[in-house]
């Protein structure tokens, strides 16, 4: 993947820079706003990692100017700002995601691949199918190997999001917030339970497990 | 040029207003008595003139000069108050009560004319009445001229004016000096506010304006400024303290990750250790810092802040339904079971984000601490005094009556919670999102001591009634 990181914060930007190489990306930066838009509409990239708070413009503008140009390449804020209308008005400039400083790095990696995928699958699908696994968004039905799959509402909600981002490592807290939509962390475990039950659903009884745990990151949904 | 302080005062300007609106006031007055009662008298006294040169003409037309003659000395001899003048064509005096006409250039065939007659009173005193006269030339070119003093009326009007002018002179001094007087006395009020708010423009919070206990508008003010200042000064304290506090509380975990980095390094040189796992360890660490950091900084933010951001009304129970639904499978899977009791129809006010947060806090809790076989309630209620509540009951050891202020504060962890994780800022948060809401948290005892467990820990976080 081809990543613009806008970052003024030298340090920050090495280290998101050799992290992100290391996964098997290609990254260029820029070290203040106007340095990031000129690049941006210079170059085409997959996804773009934006600081808020930068000298000469502000993420927020930066975007908000790319936006106003067409520019639809999926943008990740990062942010010493993590109170709500700070999130909001991130996402509102056209934002895609928005990572609160300090972040773990698997949760950057995690957040940036699920951006660009969804840029990859655009058109609206009604079915998703990761393996043998299939779900019916329209008739609300999951089944695997031909077999119906009883899920609870929630537990259909959270495989929605693991077979969106099938074979990508999802962290705790993007599933507290994409699926539950709290931006919190609980100091408990509440999410693996969550993903134990629906585990016990959805490979119970089957060969091969799909729902991965990733050591240090999350989880993963494999075909 | 500018004015003295006292003269541009609002109350000063406000008595300049009033006395114009009195001014102009009595002068209407004026003006309508004059209109009332000075012309009706001269009307009269017009109408009087007139007849009287009629009759004076229809005798000259009668029987010529003679006759005017005749009727001037009869009504001389009479009480009548006419003054007369007849003239010959050269405008000579022939007869009359006066010695010249006050016409000074007579055209007519007949001309009226005002001017004034002096009289002397009982003192000698010389008075001055305003009069009235008709000139008129006769048929044989002859010119007479009837005159008639306007009389007590005019005086009675000259009195009223004269009266209204003094007393409008009056006014104007004692109403400028009344002016004074309130505003001097408006402005020693003023003078302390803004006093004050020079020391606060000055850096000094802690000035506060003097509140004279007359309950006026004054009182009002100044109360309400002392209050707003109070607010700020707490805030202030409030960011000082949350810098010091996140300093300070980060120090500990920094300390600790530091060290256990510094034992890594040392074992793995010495070929004890096994560097993945002391770089998994440090991670881990790492990670609780920065969840410390996370709560630290929430914590400092709502206490400075003082009130919860973006407030909406929402449904307490819905909120606590979503909760449930994301605790409910931890509980059940801990061994514990898990109940909600939800009342329908509440409304709250306040920050979902945070209150969520909040009751996630104390589910935590609850979860942690109650073991295996144990029970927890979540409640959401309208107390009878309208305060909403949300609360979880739970049948693990509880926390001793001395110990349950200590545990809302920062970083205090009580002795049988040494072994779970976690920074013990879990209560404190709630409480700094409780009192953003302006509500409180209550810790009480859950529902007794029953065999192994008990006697168990009520958390209830309180918010304010609507409105």
């Amino acid at each position: 993947m081809r990543i613009l990181i806008v970052e003024d914060d030298r340090e920050a930007a090495d280290a998101m820079e050799r992290g992100l190489t290391e996964a098997g990306n290609v990254c260029t930066r820029a070290a203040d706003g106007e340095e990031g838009l000129a690049v941006a509409q210079a170059g085409e990239f997959d996804v773009m990692i934006v600081d808020r708070m930068m000298p000469k413009m502000n993420g927020v503008q930066l975007i908000e100017t790319l936006r106003r140009e067409g520019d639809q390449t999926p943008v990740l804020f990062l942010s010493a700002l993590g109170e709500v209308g700070d999130r909001v008005a991130g996402l509102q400039a056209g934002g895609d995601d928005y990572l609160v400083k300090p972040y773990a790095f698997a949760e950057l990696i995690a957040r940036v691949e699920a951006l660009a995928r969804r840029r990859e699958t655009g058109s609206v699908q009604t079915l998703l199918k990761v393996g043998d696994l299939e779900m019916d968004l329209i008739g609300r039905s999951v089944c695997r190997q031909g077999r119906e799959i009883d899920l609870q509402p929630r537990e259909f909600q959270l495989l929605e999001f693991m077979m969106r981002h099938a074979g990508q490592s999802v962290t705790r807290t993007m599933l507290l917030e994409k699926v539950w939509e709290y931006h919190f962390d609980p100091q408990t475990n509440v999410i693996d339970v969550h993903i134990s039950r629906l585990r016990s659903k959805i490979d119970k009884g089957f060969d091969r497990p799909m729902l991965q745990t990733v050591r240090g990151a999350g989880y993963r949904l494999d075909a | 040029m500018r004015l003295p302080r006292i003269f541009r005062t609002t109350p000063f300007r406000l008595t300049l207003l009033i006395l114009a609106l009195f001014l102009s006031a009595a002068s209407a007055f004026l003006a309508y008595i004059y209109v009332a009662t000075a012309g009706e008298a001269r009307r009269r006294t017009e109408m009087e003139i007139t007849s009287e040169m009629h009759s004076l003409v229809a005798a000259y037309d009668r029987a010529g000069v003679d006759a005017v003659n005749q009727s001037l000395i009869e009504r001389a001899a009479s009480e009548r108050p006419f003054l007369y003048l007849l003239m010959n064509q050269a405008q000579m005096r022939i007869s009359g009560s006066i010695e010249e006409s006050p016409v000074e250039k007579f055209v007519g065939p007949a001309t009226w004319t005002s001017f004034s007659v002096t009289d002397r009173d009982a003192a000698g005193h010389t008075l001055k009445h305003p009069a009235r006269g008709l000139q008129q030339r006769l048929r044989g070119g002859e010119i007479l001229f009837v005159g008639a003093d306007i009389g007590a009326d005019q005086a009675y009007v000259n009195k009223i004016s004269t009266a209204m002018q003094g007393a409008g002179a009056l006014v104007i001094v004692l109403g400028l000096a009344v002016g004074v007087l309130v505003s001097r006395n408006v402005t020693r009020s003023m003078v302390g506010l803004s006093e004050v708010v020079d020391a606060v423009r000055n850096g000094d919070l802690g000035a506060r304006a003097h509140v004279r206990g007359a309950r006026d508008e004054f009182d009002e003010l100044a109360a309400g400024v002392n209050e707003m200042l109070d607010r700020l000064e707490r805030s202030m304290a409030g960011h000082r303290h949350a810098g010091d506090a996140i300093a300070h509380d980060l120090r500990s975990p920094l300390t600790r990750l530091r060290a256990r980095l510094e034992v890594a390094y040392l074992e793995v040189e010495a070929g004890k250790g096994d560097p993945t796992q002391a770089l998994a360890q440090a991670l881990e660490d790492t990670d609780g810092v920065l969840k410390t950091f996370a709560a630290v900084l929430s914590i400092a933010r709502l206490q400075a802040a003082g009130a919860a951001p973006d407030p909406v009304l929402f449904d307490p129970s819905d909120l606590a339904a979503n909760i449930a639904e994301l605790y409910e499978p931890l509980c059940e899977d801990k061994g514990l079971d898990f109940a909600a009791e939800l009342a329908k129809d509440l409304q709250a006010r306040g920050n979902r984000e945070f209150l969520a947060q909040a009751l996630a806090n104390i589910l935590d809790n609850a979860v942690k601490y109650t073991p295996s076989g144990g029970a927890i309630m979540l409640r959401v209620r309208r107390r009878s005094s309208g305060e909403i509540e949300f609360s979880v009951t739970d049948t693990g050891p509880g926390v001793p009556d001395g110990d349950r202020e200590r545990v809302v504060e920062r970083f205090v962890r009580l002795e049988n919670s040494r072994n779970q994780p976690g920074a013990g800022l879990g209560l404190s948060l709630v409480a700094a999102v409780a009192e953003a809401h302006g509500g409180r948290l209550e810790l009480a005892e859950g529902p007794g001591k029953v065999g192994e467990l008990g006697p168990g820990l009520r958390v209830a976080l309180v918010l304010p009634r609507l409105g």
